[in-house]
């Protein structure tokens, strides 16, 4: 085991952690964040994606202990039913989640979008979602949606 | 399984010798991570690497540049030492994976792990590049030819610290072309970089090709060098050089399935590689 702290949805942690421990598994089993979903594995999908100290990174692809000293934001930490963020309602409004697996990912990955170009190109955004599967609505709800949040955003 | 989030090369370097061979170690984990859960690598210790400084800067050095090991796709992306002549390094690195991957992964990474589809291999072999590794022993260069094509191994108290190359001069341009089955997170089916220098009298000055995917590791394509240096640069001389270049890989992977849909998009590729580098040569020199 090995001890480490890193601050989680904006709360300090620390935390015992296995040495062979993914980071998902840190924040689905240790935290209860099970909006960090699992899907392939292996970084294809993106459904497991978390930001990182500002940036996108695939949570199963990330060892727990080498997120020593890093801010994480899940989906958990974005909004709730009470404090809705504007990606989310925008996400609602369009019509962009149908099963919702890939939803806490995509979302996440429009946030670090926005937070670094508050102003992208469609194509911008097809980029920024390009690590993120959706296998329901085809995509084009989705950059609709990020769309919106922007105008909503800015 | 012991795992340590090592804060310089000295830690890193003094744990390998302590693991003796058994200590591996991780940057951005997206090859390794997978290797570990699939139990294809069963290390007694991994040694993070991601979070040291020292490893991750992109620095000029004159004549040269010299990129940290741990320096992510997105950190190359980023960086404005990869712009203008050197644009062909920057657009491999853009091409990797997706925003996620590009953020972990990293160049020595790409180079450590030997994957023939490595995206910003072939662009470093057009550079001459030379790695830089350390151990407790001290510090040692190979050049990355002779890590691909002689076989020159990382020893396993060793890790890749930099990679090196002398800046394109004059009117040297990189560049970089790639054949996925989809935009994002495809794997090279087929990737050329070229550097390419055309002189005043039209003649090809300088011309390095590299390719990935068109063997079992990224590798320079001497023949097609070879017959397009010196020559007279025009369309038809492409053309022949596409044949030399389907001659080459008919020699490599004869009897390989793939072989034939590699011959037909083999060309589209490296035509893009030459062409979308003197366009680019344009902007660079407008």
């Amino acid at each position: 085991m090995k001890k480490i702290s890193l601050n989680v949805n904006g709360k300090d942690h620390i935390l015992e952690v296995e040495e062979d421990m993914r980071l998902i598994d840190l924040l689905r089993e240790k935290l209860g964040l099970t909006g960090v979903k699992e899907g392939c594995s292996e970084g294809e999908c993106g459904a497991c994606t978390v930001i990182m100290d500002g940036e996108v990174v695939n949570s199963c692809l990330v060892m727990a202990f080498q997120a020593e000293g890093s801010s994480i934001l899940t989906i958990e930490g974005l909004g709730d039913e009470e404090n809705i963020h504007p990606i989310q309602q925008a996400f609602i409004d369009v019509g962009a989640v149908q099963c919702g697996y890939c939803t806490p990912g995509m979302i996440l990955a429009a946030k670090a979008l926005l937070d670094k170009n508050p102003n992208p190109t469609e194509e911008e955004i097809r980029e920024a979602i390009s690590g993120n599967l959706c296998r329901c609505t085809g995509y084009n709800k989705i950059v609709q949606a990020i769309d919106r949040a922007k105008e909503v955003l800015r | 399984m012991e795992a340590y989030k090592a804060k310089s090369i000295d830690e890193v370097i003094r744990l390998l010798s302590q693991f003796e061979g058994k200590g591996k170690v991780i940057a951005g984990g997206t090859d390794l991570i997978i290797d570990i859960r699939n139990k294809k690598v069963k290390p007694e210790a991994l040694i993070d690497i991601s979070s040291i400084d020292e490893l991750k800067t992109i620095e000029d050095l004159g004549s040269f540049i010299r990129i940290g090991a741990a320096a992510t796709f997105t950190d190359l992306v980023e960086s404005s030492l990869l712009d203008e002549n050197l644009y062909g390094l920057k657009k491999a690195a853009r091409e990797v994976g997706s925003p996620q991957i590009r953020n972990r992964g990293t160049i020595g990474g790409n180079i450590a792990n030997g994957s023939p589809a490595a995206d910003s291999v072939p662009p470093l072999l057009c550079l001459d590049s030379t790695l830089i590794l350390r151990s407790i022993k001290g510090e040692r260069e190979i050049s990355l030819r002779d890590y691909y094509e002689k076989g020159f191994k990382i020893g396993e108290d060793e890790i890749i610290s930099a990679i090196q190359f002398k800046k394109p001069e004059g009117r040297q341009i990189l560049s970089f072309a790639k054949l996925g089955l989809r935009k994002a997170l495809a794997i090279s089916r087929l990737s050329i970089a070229t550097l390419l220098e055309i002189g005043g009298d039209n003649r090809i000055k300088t011309i390095r090709i590299a390719s990935g995917s068109l063997g079992r590791h990224p590798l320079r394509e001497y023949k097609v060098e070879e017959f397009l240096i010196g020559k007279d640069f025009n369309e038809e001389v492409i053309n022949e050089a596409v044949l030399v270049l389907k001659e080459a890989m008919e020699e490599r992977l004869k009897g390989r399935a793939t072989l034939p849909y590699k011959q037909r998009a083999v060309e589209r590729v490296f035509k893009d590689a030459i062409y979308g580098g003197l366009e680019r040569l344009k902007v660079v020199e407008a």
